[in-house]
């Protein structure tokens, strides 16, 4: 924590800069980890609930100079109460139908936003003001860095405070066994709504955020990509937990700037490797790194801070 | 103990604030090199422009470094890749300003990266000449962006003025195929308002995705209401579909118009007899021109070993690596962004050897000289031909 702190101080200003995007990245990822890890309910339309609460601040900060206070609470609860209408038709559907139900809904919120271009002005973008607190404008990376700091560890507190609640446990009933728990007396309808519903606030509250970040927003922001890129957060991260989330997100967040710096080292070793480094490959290093973290860690980089954890805990014993 | 953790804590927080401090002193300048950074597309879909539009800078600074450089100093060119996402350009703006420290990124890759840096471009003071055309980046007036060439308005302006007063129309039907995007958008606008200053409303507008493979519906509706002047708002490559699915169709108009990333050479070797009546409006030579800049980038092109699919980009960002080279010779050894913005300042007609129409910029205005040239399809010999010299929009009486 005092690193995290401490950190414009003794970084890099761009790192700064990445932090601020795994900040937001990491909110996002608690609500699908919420949604998909907690409780079984697989999504590829989280980018869409972003989408809502980007456009909700970016509309309400940009048209009707409504501040922060406003903005944000509506961005996530406008992406809640869309999750809920979402969750009610989505309650039967399970799997690969649940999985195409939430990415067509993503497709339909794209188009929206593009057509729609009295409210959202459509493939111009809006353009979002300066996040002012109460007066006082976070008009550089550092002070929104410590704004987006706060966020995170009230969202993630709720979060780890909501999975030891009787509301977590049913999430994790219903995950593991939907016909059991509903056998003991968990209500399926109410807790998956519920989980819906959760998800997106967190989503619309990430969306809302990014949209005071970027000072701009456009409908290519929130592509199927972006979904598929949450969705890497949490398996990397480790599905169903909260440390997980935040490991993942920032991993992702970073992976483009890792694979970067070994094109780099590797240019020093093999003549050639200079300038070969390649925007694509962060697509293919984000499918790979799904595909080899399911078929080797299926508990992802959770899995392995616990096992090191454990080690260091035991040591010198082995168990 | 815990009184000491508190004020440590809070001790560290105020540290962090008083140190917050943005430094940009001299950013990106040394005794012998001057950095500066490039955001283009190198992959995906868009690298088609942003590519070739990116080696014309490049290769114009190479060409001024193996001059002697500028005052002494050479050129250092880091040129990231945005994939034509704005969110990207924003990290990748970020990177060169604190890590890279350039002196200043000559653009951001495409509208909407532009507008998403705008913040960006001025509080990090960083002269920028956009590889796009939209009118908020000279309406209102923005220090650090100086615009080049032609509005998208404008182009369209010209293009239904030349169906009146060129080819002394009478009722033309007019039809607008676009992309769903910004210029899209624009185009489809400006085409409506200035028909409609002629008396005449569009008879057609229909939608071209830039991916798009086939064109048939929007062919057949073309024919069905018998559109006989057709203006694109689109990009190169579905033109290419537009005018081959036309061909197929023998859709004949008496001209399908194409604005400035459409108007290339490579569309008529692309299409062959297909854009016999394609007529591209752009406000960069032809590569075919004699004239000194475009000689000059010919031989560079070839000096190079630029394999050149749109050398109407090339053109573009040789252009663009022009205006900069002039702006940093003026500003002298005291170099920086504040001396660099102010050397802008004092263009005044400065030439670019037939590359560019005159540029002038002044403290009031960075505005482009909103001149283009229209070109016609020349399918013997695989080019686009100036069918008119440098012309700006006509003044519409209100």
């Amino acid at each position: 924590m005092a690193c995290l702190i401490t950190l414009p101080i003794w970084s890099d200003p761009f790192i700064v800069y990445l932090i601020i995007l795994s900040c937001i990245a990491t909110i996002a990822a608690l609500g699908l980890n919420i949604l998909t890890g907690l409780t079984g309910q697989i999504s590829l339309g989280h980018a869409a609930f972003f989408a809502i609460g980007a456009y909700c601040t970016a509309i309400a900060s940009h048209r009707f100079d409504m501040p922060f206070w406003i903005c944000l609470p509506a961005s996530a609860f406008l992406s809640a109460f869309i999750g809920l209408l979402l969750g009610l038709p989505c309650l039967r559907l399970k799997g690969l139908y649940l999985a195409m139900a939430t990415m067509s809904f993503g497709v339909v919120v794209e188009y929206v936003v593009i057509t729609w271009d009295k409210v959202t002005y459509g493939v111009r973008g809006i353009s979002v003001p300066t996040l002012s607190l109460f007066g006082y404008p976070l008009d550089s990376n550092n002070k929104i860095y410590y704004f987006l700091l706060a966020v995170v560890v009230v969202m993630v507190i709720g979060g780890t405070n909501l999975v030891r609640t009787r509301v977590g446990r049913a999430f994790v009933a219903i995950r593991d066994k939907d016909v059991a728990a509903e056998a003991i007396g968990i209500e399926l309808t109410k807790y998956k709504v519920m989980a819906f519903t959760i998800s997106s606030l967190y989503a619309g509250l990430a969306g809302g955020l990014y949209a005071y970040v970027m000072n701009y927003i456009h409908p290519e922001h929130f592509t199927f990509l972006l979904s598929i890129q949450y969705l890497a957060m949490i398996i990397v991260g480790g599905l169903g937990t909260i440390l997980g989330s935040i490991i993942g997100a920032v991993f992702i967040v970073i992976t483009p700037e890792i694979i970067k710096s070994l094109t780099q080292v590797l240019a020093l070793l093999i003549p050639g490797m200079a300038n070969k480094y390649n925007e694509e490959w962060n697509v293919a290093a984000f499918g790979l790194l799904i595909i080899l973290f399911l078929m080797f860690e299926p508990k992802g980089l959770f899995g392995i801070w616990s096992r090191i954890k454990m080690c260091f805990k035991n040591w010198p014993f082995t168990y | 103990m815990k009184l000491r953790k508190i004020l440590l804590t809070v001790l560290l927080f105020l540290l962090t604030f008083i140190l917050a401090v943005p430094c940009f002193a001299d950013r990106g300048v040394t005794k012998d090199t001057i950095k500066i950074g490039i955001i283009n597309q190198k992959t995906g879909p868009a690298s088609a422009l942003g590519l070739p539009h990116s080696y014309g800078t490049i290769d114009y600074f190479e060409y001024v470094n193996e001059q002697g450089g500028i005052h002494g100093r050479k050129i250092v060119v880091i040129f990231e890749d945005d994939q034509f996402e704005a969110p990207k350009s924003v990290a990748l703006f970020n990177k060169l300003i604190h890590r890279d420290e350039v002196l200043t990124i000559t653009n951001c890759g495409g509208t909407n990266q532009t507008i998403a840096n705008m913040e960006n471009i001025k509080k990090y003071k960083t002269p920028n000449i956009p590889n796009t055309t939209a009118r908020e980046f000279w309406e209102p007036y923005n220090p650090y962006l100086y615009s080049m060439g032609c509005s998208y308005e404008g182009q369209y302006q010209c293009m239904v003025d030349y169906i009146f007063n060129d080819l002394k129309a009478e009722k033309p039907r007019i039809g607008v195929v676009y992309a769903k995007k910004e210029y899209g958008k624009i185009g489809l606008e400006a085409t409506r308002e200035r028909a409609k200053a002629y008396g005449v409303d569009l008879i057609s507008e229909l939608v071209l995705p830039t991916g798009a493979v086939d064109a048939s519906s929007q062919i057949l509706t073309l024919q069905q209401n018998n559109v006989d002047y057709v203006i694109t708002c689109d990009i190169l490559p579905p033109i290419v579909t537009f005018l081959k699915t036309a061909e197929k169709y023998n859709y004949n108009p008496k001209a399908i118009f194409g604005f400035n990333w459409a108007a290339d050479p490579s569309i008529v070797q692309a299409c062959g007899n297909a854009a016999k009546n394609f007529i591209g409006v752009n406000y960069v030579g032809s590569w075919t021109d004699n004239a000194p800049g475009i000689n000059l980038m010919r031989d560079l092109a070839k000096k190079y070993g630029r394999d050149l699919k749109l050398t109407s980009l090339y053109l573009n960002g040789a252009g663009a690596g022009m205006i900069f080279v002039e702006a940093l010779k003026r500003t002298g050894k005291n170099l920086n962004s504040d001396t660099l913005k102010e050397a802008f300042e004092t263009l005044r007609n400065f030439e670019t050897g037939g590359v560019f129409p005159p540029v002038t910029y002044t403290s009031k205005s960075h505005a482009p000289p909103e001149m283009v040239k229209l070109f016609k399809a020349d399918v013997p010999n695989k080019t686009l031909v100036p069918v008119t010299d440098w012309r700006k929009p006509r003044e519409m009486k209100k």
